[in-house]
């Protein structure tokens, strides 16, 4: 449903607010649907910003922005789609685990995407996330020295 | 503990001060604007259905800012302070149980926007930025209000009948009560649904009654009337109950009898309507499916009685 939609009305999320209230109706949804799911998405918001230097926000196309720095390394939308920014090395290494898949938009990028559909899969998330915060913070401790 | 120490708690708790101030606002807000800016057609903005919401998840999000509550407890408030609207609205606006249910994804898809906005607005703590898009926001409000609102519509379908051009006049005109059972989900959960249509006489300028289920009649006088070709009729009186029908203005309906040669014949039905409540990229919506099922009720009607 959720690939279906952006497949055929993706070209509506620059509307400004259209994606972020199509992910609170998401989020509706999903409250009444599979609450347990906003549990591991808070679950994972708390951790994530344990992380030094990281902070949340709203993503531009809907859901729950993490940020190094003020930049951001990964998203996750109300359905419990996690985007995360790696390198292509990571993320060709890490598909070969066979869990996670290219970004559902950006195909040839450094994005993955990675769908949480059980309480087993937030630990896997907490992993990948913090993967994208080492990448970040070695990212920018590089900008910072060079 | 007694109910005056419960009700002190309730009103010091955060969580029900914010849901509380949001709704108040919205009741102000919405009273404020019909005081100032009276519209006759009872038309209601697209400021009604999205800034407000949003103002309200903001307020929210203000009081809620230092609790430290999490993403589905704020999606939870949020769900109940858009319940809480949603009931003030039949309250105190009379608007009707499927009105309600149309506006609701509307309603509580900007509350919880605004509440998640509000949040990450309120954290990065800057006053300029706060400032900046509630004054934004109230821009948006105050202009929308005050700006002219109009939009008509026209919704055309068509359906093959297996009888002559006469043969289907017959029905067009006026028609037997429709027996067929409702297949539209909102007829089926009490929307009024086209039932009969009487004439006063088989002429141009007579009197047509389109008769609703739940009695509501629709007067219509004929305008054009070419035989075995075309009725047109303007919709002179319509009731104005709390459900879409009072936002929504039928003006004219047309049926058009194209003889395909072989002894069918397809009928086409037009109707135009003027929509009072914004924004239309979601009521226009609504509205062309309504009335798209209106049409194929009675076209379908029209089909059964001329196939006979």
């Amino acid at each position: 449903m959720f690939s279906f939609i952006v497949k055929r009305f993706g070209f509506l999320k620059d509307i400004p607010l259209f994606a972020v209230v199509f992910d609170s109706l998401m989020r509706l949804w999903m409250f009444f649907t599979k609450p347990e799911l906003l549990d591991w998405i808070d679950e994972l918001e708390e951790n994530a910003i344990r992380m030094p230097g990281t902070t949340v926000g709203i993503h531009k196309y809907g859901g729950t922005q993490f940020n190094y720095r003020g930049r951001e390394f990964a998203h996750i939308h109300s359905n419990g789609l996690l985007d995360i920014l790696l390198n292509k090395d990571l993320k060709r290494s890490l598909i070969t685990e066979g869990k996670i898949k290219d970004h559902h938009v950006f195909k040839n990028s450094g994005w993955i995407s990675f769908y949480i559909d059980s309480k087993e899969d937030v630990s896997y998330a907490s992993y990948l996330l913090n993967k994208a915060y080492d990448r970040a913070r070695q990212k920018d401790n590089k900008e910072i020295y060079s | 503990m007694n109910f005056k120490e419960t009700l002190n708690k309730l009103l010091n708790s955060k969580t029900v001060q914010g849901i509380l101030i949001a709704n108040i606002f919205a009741l102000l807000v919405i009273g404020i604007q019909s005081a100032l800016i009276p519209n006759e057609n009872g038309t209601l903005v697209f400021s009604e259905f999205v800034i407000i919401p949003i103002l309200m998840g903001m307020i929210t999000a203000w009081f809620w800012k230092d609790m430290g509550i999490k993403g589905k407890q704020i999606t939870g408030y949020s769900i109940l302070n858009g319940l809480i609207a949603i009931l003030m609205s039949f309250f105190f606006l009379g608007e009707g149980f499927i009105c309600l249910l149309i506006v609701s994804p509307l309603i509580f898809g900007f509350i919880i926007s605004g509440a998640f906005i509000g949040r990450a607005m309120f954290k990065k703590r800057n006053q300029t930025l706060n400032i900046s898009v509630l004054s934004l926001l109230l821009g948006i409000f105050i202009v929308d209000s005050l700006s002219d609102h109009h939009h008509e519509n026209m919704v055309s379908d068509e359906i093959l009948i297996n009888a002559s051009p006469a043969e289907v006049w017959q029905h067009v005109v006026a028609f037997e009560p429709i027996s067929q059972r409702e297949n539209y989900w909102l007829f089926k959960i009490g929307m009024p649904s086209p039932m009969a249509t009487t004439v006063s006489e088989h002429k141009l300028g007579a009197n047509r009654k389109c008769i609703f289920s739940n009695g509501y009649i629709f007067d219509e006088k004929i305008v054009k009337f070419d035989i075995n070709r075309n009725l047109v009729f303007d919709i002179i009186d319509q009731p104005k109950d709390p459900e879409i029908m009072g936002h929504i203005d039928i003006k004219r309906g047309e049926f058009i009898l194209k003889d395909n040669g072989n002894g069918t014949t397809t009928l086409v039905g037009n109707s135009w309507y003027n929509l009072h409540v914004f924004p239309t990229w979601y009521y226009d919506l609504w509205a062309e499916s309504v009335t798209r099922n209106v049409h194929f009720r009675v076209m379908e009607h029209i089909k059964f009685l001329s196939e006979q």
